[in-house]
C-alpha cells in the first residue's frame, strides 16, 4: 500500500460532466425498535472513468449506499428519504422501476461479496452470463453465449468453453467471483460497483480479483466504486477515497491527500491501527469503544465518543467543511482551532510516516509527502 | 509514537473513556427470553395459546360445573311420551342439543370428552417426542450402524400407512373396549419415527462442528456432550414438532374413535361421541355432529397457531 | 443416474420386508383373529373351529406362516425347528430339489407373495388379489384425482402468496390455510354431506362411486360396454359423485403444501443469487418464475414424495365416509373381521406403491437439483 501511495499520482480524468454526482443520500429502515438511518447524508461525484474507494467498518452504510444507487433496497422496511443521485444527468432515484432495469446490468454493473451464494445453484454460468446479455442486447442464444464466453475468457478463466456449461458449485470461490466479474462486465457497463469484491476470498485469491479489477478498469475506461474496509485495496485501485462513519461521509477526496495528510481523527485512527514491521514487538493500537448502536446515536458528531481530540463543541455535529476537492467533517478543520488541529497533525504526521518508512515493504525509499 | 496518544490532562477534559462504550447499552438476551419476546408479538400464536389453555380448563375443570351426567339418557322435556321428537335441537334445557338415538346431551359430552381427548393428545405426543429425541440423538450422535438399525427402523415405521396400522392395532389391543391409556399407547408408540428423522439430522449436523471436538479434546464425555451441548439445538424444532403433533394426535384419536376401533363409548371422547352422527345427518340432527367437531377445530386450530407461533419464535433466522 | 435408481431400489427391499414382517407379526399377536368372529356363536363347536384353524394354516407357528405367506415355505410341508421355526425341509418347493421362492416354472410352487398369491380372504374365500384387483381402480380414481388437482392448487397458491407478500390475498390465504389446515378430513366430509346433499342444497349424491339406478357397477363389463356407448353419461356421473370426496381429500392437503410452496419460495427470493438476477436487470416476474422458482421447487419435490403415505391414510377416511368402493374401506372392513390375508396384501401394495413413489421423488429431485451427485 505504501508502494501505491509513494507512486506519482495518477492523471485526473477530464473535467466534464461527471458520471455520477450523488447529493445528501439518505436511506432509512423502519424496523420493529426504531427506525435505523443507515445512510443520513452522503456526497460524493464521480467522473467518468474514474475510480472511488468507500471505506468503512461495518455498518458505515457504505453497501447500503451502493444498493441504494441501483434501487436494490426493499421498500418496505427501506425508505430512500432524500438526496439524488445523478448517474449522466438522471436521478436514479426516482428513475420508473422500468428504466432502472435497463440501466441494471447495461450502463451500472455490480459484483457481490460473497460468490458462494450470489449465483444461482441450478443454472450453468454460461445461462447466467448470457441472461445478461440477452436482457440488454439483441442478440440471439448462440450470440449471447459466444460473448459469455468471452466474458469469461476476458477474466482470465482458462478454456471457458467448457466452463460455461458448468455450475457455480463446481467452481472454486476466486472462480465464481471471476464468473461474477464476467457477468458484470458482459454488456459493457459505464459504471461497476464491487462490493467488498475480496472479503470473502482467500488472502492469495484477493490479490489477483483485485488485479484483475484494476486491469478490466483500465482497459474498459469503466467507472469504478470499490466498497472496501480495506485501505490497503484503496490505495492500491482508487484515485479518490470516501470515508464513511455512522451513515455519514466523514472524509473525502484524492487517495493521496487524504492517506497522506489525514484530516479526520477517524482516518487517521484508521491508518493507525494497520500493523506495521515498525510496530513489531508493541500492541496493536485499536480505535477505543465500539461503533454506535444504530438506535442510540450519539448527539453531535457521532465519533466523538471514540475521538481523542474531542472537546465540548464537538456536541454539534459538525458540517462537511470542503477545502478544495477534499470534504472533511470536523471541527478540528473549522477556522479558528488552529492550536487543535495543529495537535492532531502532529499525530496524523507520525502516523503516516511510520507507515511510509515501513521496513518491511522491500525495495522502497519514501518520498516526501506532497504538501 | 508517545505523541499519538496524547494524555488526557494536555486536552480540555474529553468525554470519559467510559462514555466510548455507552452505546453498548443494549441489553442482551439469552435465547428464550429473546424467543418469548418473539413469541409474545405473534399474535396469532398468543390467541392460539389462551384458546389452548382455555379449553383445557373447560375440559377440565367444566365436568364439575356442569351437572349433566353425559351417559344419561336426557329426561324429555314437558314428558312429550311417545311423540317425542328423535332429538332435541339446542335449546336452553340442551344447549348443543341430544344426540339422536340414545339421547345423550351432547353439552355434556363434549365437556367430558375433551379430558380424554386432550390427554391422549398430549400425553401421546410427549412420549413420542421423548423417544423420538432419544432414538435420534442416538442415531445421530454415534452414527455408524446404530445409525443404520435405527432409520431401518424408522423407515419402516415411517413407510407404513400409519392410519391403518393405528387401526389395526387399536382394534386388536382394545377389541373396540379400549381404554383411553392403550389408545394413547398406541399413538405414543408409533408417532415418534419422524421426529427421530428430525432429531438425528440435528445430531448429525451438529456433531461434525468445531465446538464438539473441542469438548472432547478436554475430555468431556458422550453422554454429557450430548445433552448440555447437542440437544439444547435441538430443542427448539422438538418442541414445535411436539405441539404439531398434538393436533394430529387429537384428529387420528377422534377418527380412530369415530370408526368405533378407538376409546370406548363408555368413556366420551369428541372422537367416539361422533360415531353415529353421520347417519342421522339426513334426519336434519346437524347438531350432534358439528359440537364435538366444532371443538376439535377449534383446539386443532389453537394448537397449530401455538406451533407456528412457537416455530417463528424459536428460530433464530426468523424476522420477527 | 441408473445406477443410483437401481441402488435406491435395492435399500429398499429391507424396508418392504421389515414392513411386512411387522405388521403380520402384529396381526398375529394381537388377540383374536379370524376366529373371534365365532366367539359369539354358540353354535359353533371347538372342533369346528379347529378345524377352520387348521384349514387356514391358523394353527402354524407364526413364523411359519409368515414363511408360507411369502412364499419361501412349502404349505405343504410341516414340521418345525424349535417348535416355531419352519423346518428346513420347507424351503424347498414341490419340485425337489428347487427352492420354494422361485418362479412357479421352476420350482412348482405357487404360493405367496414371490408367486402373486396373497392368500385368501377369510370373509369370503375370494382370492386376495381379486378382490384388491377390485378395489384399486376406485381408489386411484379418487387419489390420483385429488392428487392432481390439490398440486396444481397448491402450487398456483402458494407461489402467487409468496409473491404478492403481505398484500390482502396474502392474509386471505392465511387464513384460509389455517382453517383448512386444521380441519380433519372426517369432519370436512361430513360438513360437506350436510351441505350439499341435503335438501336446502342437494348438489351432489350421498355417496358411492356411482348412480345403482343407472349405471351397472364400477368394472364389470357392463360397465365399460356403458362408458363406451355413453361416455358423458357414465363420466358426467363419475364426476358428480367425485367431487365432494375429492374436494374432501384436497382441502387439507392444499393448505400444508400451499403454505410450504409459499415458504420455500419466500426462502428461495431471501436469497443472494436474486439480488444479483435483480442487480442483471431481470424484470420481477423473471426473479420470481425463473430464478426463485426452480429453487423453490427442490424441497417441495421432497414434501410431495414424503406424502405419498398420507394419501392412502386420507384415502380412508374419505372412501369411509362417502361409501366409496375402494381400498381405503376395504381396510377397515377387513380390520372389523380380522381378515388377515387381505390386511396383509393390502399393506403390499401400499408399501409397494409407498416406496415406488419415495424413489421416484428420490430420482427427480436428483434431476431436478444438478448439486447432487449420484454416486
Amino acid at each position: 500500500m505504501t508502494e501505491a501511495l509513494a507512486a506519482p499520482p495518477r492523471p485526473s480524468p477530464a473535467p466534464d460532466q461527471p458520471l455520477l454526482d450523488v447529493r445528501g443520500l439518505k436511506t432509512y429502515f423502519h424496523t420493529l425498535d426504531g427506525v435505523v438511518k443507515a445512510v443520513d447524508g452522503v456526497d460524493f461525484t464521480l467522473p467518468r472513468g474514474g475510480t472511488i474507494g468507500i471505506v468503512g467498518e461495518s455498518g458505515s452504510g457504505k453497501s447500503v449506499t451502493a444498493y441504494t444507487l441501483m434501487r436494490l433496497i426493499d421498500i418496505p422496511p427501506g425508505e430512500i428519504a432524500g438526496g439524488q443521485a445523478l448517474f449522466e444527468g438522471r436521478d436514479l432515484l426516482t428513475l420508473p422501476m422500468g428504466e432502472m432495469r435497463r440501466i441494471r446490468g447495461n450502463d451500472i454493473a455490480m459484483i457481490f461479496q460473497e460468490p458462494m451464494t450470489s449465483l444461482n445453484p441450478v443454472f450453468t454460468i454460461g445461462d447466467q452470463i448470457a441472461e445478461a446479455v440477452k436482457l440488454h442486447q439483441r442478440v440471439n442464444d448462440r450470440e449471447a453465449m459466444n460473448r459469455a464466453i468471452e466474458a469469461l475468457r476476458l477474466v482470465g478463466i482458462a478454456a471457458p468453453e467448457r466452463r460455461v456449461k458448468q455450475y457455480p458449485h463446481e467452481l472454486s470461490g476466486g472462480m465464481r467471483q471471476r464468473a461474477m466479474i464476467a457477468m458484470a462486465l458482459s454488456c459493457e457497463p459505464k459504471l461497476l460497483i464491487a462490493d467488498e469484491p475480496t472479503t470473502a476470498l482467500d488472502v492469495t485469491i484477493q490479490a489477483q480479483i483485485l488485479e484483475l479489477i484494476k486491469a478490466i478498469q483500465e482497459r474498459t475506461g469503466a467507472a469504478l466504486i470499490l466498497i472496501t474496509h480495506d485501505l490497503a485495496v484503496v490505495a492500491e485501485v482508487c484515485q479518490q477515497i470516501v470515508v464513511m462513519y455512522a451513515g455519514r461521509v466523514v472524509e473525502s477526496g484524492l487517495v493521496t491527500d487524504v492517506l497522506l495528510r489525514p484530516e479526520h481523527p477517524y482516518t487517521q485512527g484508521l491508518l493507525n491501527s494497520m500493523p506495521s514491521d515498525k510496530k513489531r514487538g508493541e500492541r496493536l493500537t485499536a480505535i477505543q469503544g465500539v461503533v454506535p448502536s444504530p438506535f442510540r446515536l450519539p448527539p453531535g458528531c457521532k465519533f466523538a465518543p471514540r475521538c481523542v481530540y474531542a472537546w465540548d463543541r464537538c456536541q454539534e455535529e459538525p458540517e462537511l467543511l470542503a477545502s478544495g476537492e477534499r470534504l472533511v467533517r470536523c471541527w478540528l478543520q473549522a477556522p479558528g482551532e488552529t492550536a487543535r488541529r495543529a495537535r492532531f497533525e502532529a499525530d496524523a504526521a507520525a502516523t503516516v510516516e511510520a507507515l511510509l518508512n515501513d521496513e518491511s515493504e522491500p525495495g522502497f525509499a519514501a518520498e516526501s509527502p506532497p504538501a | 509514537m508517545a505523541t499519538l496518544q496524547p494524555s488526557i490532562e494536555e486536552l480540555t477534559p474529553a468525554p470519559a473513556p467510559g462514555t466510548a462504550d455507552y452505546e453498548v447499552s443494549l441489553v442482551s438476551l439469552n435465547q428464550w427470553q429473546l424467543a418469548w419476546r418473539r413469541f409474545r408479538k405473534h399474535r396469532m400464536a398468543m390467541i392460539g395459546t389462551g384458546l389452548f389453555f382455555a379449553i383445557i380448563l373447560i375440559s377440565f375443570v367444566g365436568p364439575f360445573i356442569v351437572p349433566y351426567d353425559p351417559l344419561s339418557i336426557s329426561t324429555p322435556i314437558k314428558g312429550c311420551g311417545s311423540g317425542c321428537p328423535p332429538s332435541f335441537a339446542p335449546g336452553n334445557f340442551h344447549p348443543f342439543g341430544t344426540t339422536g338415538g340414545l339421547q345423550r346431551d351432547i353439552f355434556a359430552l363434549v365437556i367430558n370428552g375433551g379430558r380424554l381427548s386432550l390427554l391422549i393428545g398430549v400425553g401421546a405426543s410427549m412420549i413420542s417426542a421423548v423417544i423420538g429425541a432419544v432414538v435420534g440423538g442416538v442415531a445421530g450422535y454415534f452414527g455408524s450402524w446404530w445409525d443404520g438399525i435405527l432409520m431401518r427402523i424408522c423407515d419402516v415405521l415411517l413407510s407404513l400407512p400409519l392410519l391403518f396400522v393405528i387401526l389395526v392395532v387399536a382394534n386388536f389391543i382394545g377389541q373396540g373396549k379400549g381404554d383411553w391409556y392403550t389408545v394413547l399407547l398406541v399413538f405414543a408408540l408409533l408417532g415418534w419415527a419422524g421426529l427421530a428423522r428430525l432429531v438425528r439430522s440435528v445430531f448429525l449436523s451438529l456433531r461434525g462442528e468445531t465446538f464438539v471436538d473441542a469438548a472432547r479434546a478436554v475430555g468431556v464425555p458422550s453422554r454429557r456432550i450430548i445433552f448440555k451441548h447437542i440437544l439444547p439445538n435441538a430443542i427448539s424444532p422438538i418442541i414445535v414438532a411436539t405441539t404439531l403433533s398434538i393436533a394430529a394426535v387429537i384428529v387420528g384419536e377422534a377418527f380412530v374413535s369415530y370408526l368405533g376401533f378407538g376409546v370406548n363409548p363408555l368413556t366420551p371422547t369428541w372422537g367416539n361421541v361422533l360415531s353415529n352422527a353421520q347417519n342421522y345427518l339426513s334426519q336434519g340432527n346437524w347438531w350432534w355432529a358439528f359440537f364435538p367437531g366444532l371443538f376439535i377445530v377449534v383446539t386443532v386450530l389453537a394448537v397449530n397457531f401455538m406451533g407456528d407461533g412457537l416455530r417463528d419464535a424459536l428460530d433464530p433466522r426468523s424476522r420477527l | 443416474m441408473i445406477k443410483y435408481a437401481i441402488r435406491r431400489t435395492l435399500l429398499a427391499i429391507p424396508v418392504l420386508f421389515g414392513i411386512s414382517l411387522v405388521t403380520f407379526w402384529i396381526l398375529q399377536l394381537a388377540p383374536g383373529g379370524p376366529e373371534a368372529r365365532f366367539a359369539q356363536n354358540t353354535r359353533v363347536t371347538p372342533e369346528q373351529i379347529a378345524e377352520f384353524r387348521a384349514r387356514w394354516g391358523l394353527d402354524q407357528p407364526i413364523p411359519v406362516q409368515y414363511c408360507r405367506w411369502l412364499g419361501f415355505c412349502n404349505p405343504e410341508v410341516s414340521g418345525t425347528v424349535l417348535g416355531v421355526f419352519p423346518s428346513p425341509l420347507a424351503l424347498i418347493g414341490p419340485n425337489a430339489p428347487w427352492p420354494n421362492f422361485l418362479p412357479t416354472a421352476i420350482s412348482g410352487a405357487d404360493n405367496g407373495v414371490f408367486h402373486g398369491d396373497l392368500g385368501f380372504s377369510i370373509q369370503n374365500g375370494q382370492p386376495v388379489t381379486d378382490v384388491i384387483g377390485e378395489r384399486i381402480g376406485p381408489t386411484i380414481i379418487l387419489a390420483g384425482t385429488a392428487w392432481i388437482l390439490w398440486l396444481i392448487c397448491a402450487f398456483l397458491l402458494g407461489v402467487l402468496a409468496a409473491v404478492k407478500r403481505y398484500s390482502v390475498f396474502d392474509t386471505g390465504f392465511t387464513i384460509a390455510t389455517y382453517i383448512g389446515y386444521a380441519m380433519p378430513t372426517f369432519l370436512l366430509g361430513l360438513l360437506l354431506i350436510f351441505l350439499f346433499t341435503q335438501p336446502p342444497l342437494k348438489l351432489f349424491p350421498v355417496g358411492g362411486m356411482w348412480d345403482v339406478r343407472t349405471i351397472p357397477s364400477f368394472g364389470t363389463d357392463a360397465y365399460w360396454q356403458m362408458l363406451a356407448q355413453q361416455p358423458l353419461k357414465v363420466l358426467g356421473d363419475l364426476a358428480q359423485h367425485l367431487v365432494l370426496p375429492v374436494i374432501t381429500l384436497m382441502v387439507v392437503n392444499v393448505a400444508g403444501d400451499s403454505r410450504f410452496i409459499r415458504a420455500s419460495m419466500l426462502d428461495a427470493l431471501d436469497q443472494d443469487f436474486i439480488k444479483t438476477a435483480k442487480a442483471k436487470g431481470v424484470s420481477d416476474r423473471g426473479v420470481t418464475y425463473h430464478h426463485a422458482l426452480r429453487n423453490a421447487l427442490l424441497p417441495a419435490i421432497t414434501n410431495i414424495g414424503l406424502e405419498i403415505p398420507f394419501l392412502f391414510a386420507g384415502a380412508i377416511v374419505t372412501e369411509t365416509i362417502f361409501s366409496w368402493p375402494g381400498m381405503g374401506r376395504l381396510s377397515i372392513e377387513a380390520t372389523r373381521n380380522f381378515d388377515y390375508p387381505i390386511l396383509m396384501g393390502v399393506l403390499v401394495v401400499t408399501a409397494i406403491i409407498t416406496v415406488g413413489a419415495n424413489i421416484l421423488a428420490d430420482i427427480a429431485y436428483a434431476v431436478v437439483d444438478p448439486r447432487v451427485k449420484y454416486d
